[in-house]
């Protein structure tokens, strides 16, 4: 199912409801169907890209592989940025030439350099001076841990809602889908906005909780109606028969048994999580300056269009490539899991 | 009688999620450690006395559920509160801001049907081939690229490099032509209009195609397939009437849905594409609202917005009902 396509309409819900399909879900079976599908593998080639940079850029905070140290020391920072970003302050004397990637400086700003201008940076600089190339390689990690964080919260608490409505059925499934409908009928980024600034506070680490949360209808609506065909699996009735407890049949039984078609959907609500993150962060509700986030890079470049066109370009293509891996990937493990379409 | 009790359904069905509505943006915005009153009083100097008097004046000295009732039942006689920064009406400050929202929002959702339709059935019909292949990976491009990085591109493009289009602000039609110098006739002011409107609703109406587009060919190849499109061959029915009648139909009847889906994801893009095209709609009006935290338009806007997306999903659920003679009423799976 395509990204925007939400699950409002439950006739959407079907896709993959089919008793036979039981044997066509194993993990196995889904990564024997990744290596076929071109459209996964390419997909699954471009997310592992990315998350190798996310990795790289901890590793190496230096980036010295990258930058084939063309870069003074102090024009790093040391720590994953979401943590911490302690900055090395430049020695005096040699501070303009070079500014470090998080260095908190919007004042000194002057005409940003030309895209390809220079061997040592060859994106530019952003209008503090910061090197370009290296704050969209450290972005990687903002994105991919923001997209992988809130997806794994919204579908956390989306499978333990939809695991438990769908299971006891009646009032319980009653109230929790209505819950569930109430918060999916506020639009996402207005929610996200309005809880950041009023309950939190404009911080990446609330946006990413907000995100997670306006995430969970979603999940708990496709956890349910896997749930209610599993509920009716002769092994259900056997764990009921024998005693098992109703929560032990949720966790052991029901939920991994509907996992995979799930799985289809993180990856791809990873890729909106991204999407919304870096609206987010262009609006200037989501990572704050100094961190070099693309969303929030975006931001700033806006006002520098027409001296440098290109600072508005490379932090998208970013955005754009990294989505498009996790939508490949969502759609390839799709085909792969859905009988109904065959080629 | 069955449509009209379907309709009827849907209707009451809205009243609990509305009223959800209502307690979660009040929750929100009344329960957070960031209460109304330093809010405003942000940065500034003040005594016990005048933090006494704005409680008083915004009747926040009262216990919540106490609020929450007064607020509820001036909601029901179309009153969403005093702006404590614009110090309006709520309501007529989102009476002046929906114009533009709407009309930016409508024109995306035609682009997006005009283009994706079309598109969506020739990649049907010439599936796995290099067409197909094309709209596809249109389709990817479209899901995958933000709004407002579409926006800011095309500005550069038609705005900054070519000088073709303008980059910001909006003509509104609705206006007396007179009301903009230079304007003369209203047929001047629509094509400003069109000329203003035409990137928004391009970076805005993206999403919406590629999504559109997706949804189309899945369901075109589907009932491509049909015994019914089967039996139509059998008879010798011609290939062009079995695609544009036989199959294209049924194909349609999905498309309502997501429109309706799919427009919370739209108002959240416009009040993205508002803020790249600076266009003063419902979504800069969100933002100056955020900005000030004036959580009573805050409230009143989210509400709005909340209450736009229960609507158009009721509208496209009874529309699909009406189409599709297959609904069965009430509980559909």
């Amino acid at each position: 199912m395509a990204v925007g396509e939400s699950q409002l309409g439950s006739d959407t819900e079907s896709a993959v409801d089919e008793g036979d399909v039981e044997a066509r879900v194993g993990w196995r079976y889904t990564l024997a169907q990744i290596k076929q599908d071109t459209t996964a593998r390419w997909g699954l080639y471009v997310v592992a890209f990315v998350i190798t940079v996310a990795t790289y850029a901890i590793v190496d905070s230096n980036l010295s592989l990258l930058t084939f140290g063309r870069l003074p020391d102090y024009a790093f920072a040391q720590a994953l940025p979401i943590f911490d970003h302690p900055t090395r302050i430049p020695p005096p004397g040699e501070g303009t030439q070079h500014m470090p990637p998080y260095f908190p400086l919007a004042e000194q700003s002057w005409n940003p350099l030309p895209a390809g201008g220079t061997i040592e940076h060859p994106l530019g600089t952003d209008h503090t001076g910061r090197d370009y190339f290296t704050r969209i390689v450290y972005g990687t990690q903002v994105s991919v841990f923001v997209g992988i964080v809130s997806t794994f919260i919204g579908l956390s608490i989306g499978t333990i809602i939809g695991a438990v409505a769908g299971y006891y059925g009646g009032k319980t499934d009653d109230i929790l889908m209505r819950v569930v409908e109430m918060i999916y009928s506020i639009p996402p980024l207005i929610l996200i906005i309005v809880f950041t600034v009023f309950v939190g506070g404009t911080s990446i680490w609330y946006a990413v909780i907000g995100v997670g949360i306006t995430f969970v209808p979603i999940f708990a609506r496709i956890i349910r109606s896997r749930v209610l065909s599993i509920r009716e699996m002769d092994y259900i009735e056997a764990a009921r028969a024998s005693g098992v407890k109703d929560r032990n049949i949720i966790m052991r039984h029901v939920v991994p048994n509907s996992f995979a078609p799930v799985l289809v959907y993180a990856t791809l609500q990873i890729g909106v999580t991204i999407l919304v993150v870096a609206g987010l962060s262009f609006l200037g509700y989501g990572a704050q300056p100094p961190t070099p986030d693309w969303g929030q890079m975006l931001n700033i470049s806006h006002g520098y269009m027409h001296s440098n066109l290109w600072l508005s370009i490379w932090p998208g293509l970013a955005i754009m490539i990294t989505i498009m891996g996790f939508n490949l990937l969502g759609d390839g493990l799709q085909d792969a899991l859905d009988p109904r379409i065959d080629d | 009688m069955k449509l009209l009790k379907y309709t009827i359904y849907r209707l009451l069905q809205a009243i609990p999620v509305l009223i959800g509505i209502s307690v979660i943006t009040f929750l929100l915005a009344n329960l957070g450690p960031g209460d109304p009153v330093s809010l405003m009083l942000q940065g500034q100097e003040h005594s016990e006395e005048l933090v006494r008097a704005i409680e008083q004046r915004y009747g926040l000295d009262r216990p919540l559920h106490e609020r929450y009732i007064t607020y509820m039942s001036g909601l029901l006689e179309g009153d969403l509160g005093q702006s404590i920064y614009y110090q309006r009406p709520v309501s007529a400050l989102i009476l002046d801001r929906l114009g533009p929202t709407l009309l930016l929002v409508l024109s995306a959702y035609a682009f997006a049907l005009v283009t994706a339709i079309p598109l969506g059935v020739v990649a049907a019909n010439r599936r796995n081939e290099p067409t197909d292949h094309a709209s596809r990976v249109a389709a990817l491009f479209g899901v995958s690229t933000p709004s407002f990085w579409i926006g800011i591109v095309l500005i550069l493009i038609f705005a900054v490099k070519l000088g073709w289009l303008p980059s910001s602000g909006l003509y509104y039609p609705w206006r007396p032509p007179s009301s903009y110098p230079g304007i003369n006739g209203h047929l001047e002011l629509y094509y400003e209009t069109a000329r203003h409107l035409l990137l928004p609703m391009i970076a805005l109406g993206t999403l919406q195609m590629a999504t559109i587009m997706r949804v189309e060919r899945t369901q075109m190849i589907e009932s491509l397939q049909g015994e019914y499109v089967k039996l139509a061959r059998a008879y010798g029915v011609p290939e062009r009437t079995i695609l544009r009648k036989h199959a294209f139909q049924v194909a349609q009847l999905p498309i309502i849905t997501i429109v309706g889906a799919n427009l919370s994801t739209a108002i959240g893009g416009a009040v993205l594409t508002e803020t790249v095209f600076n266009i003063n709609g419902m979504g800069q009006l969100f933002i100056e609202a955020i900005q000030q935290n004036d959580y009573q338009l805050v409230m009143g806007i989210t509400m709005m917005l909340g209450f736009l997306f229960v609507v158009g999903v009721i509208i496209t659920d009874i529309s699909y009902a009406y189409v599709d003679p297959r609904v069965t009423y009430g509980e559909r799976d």
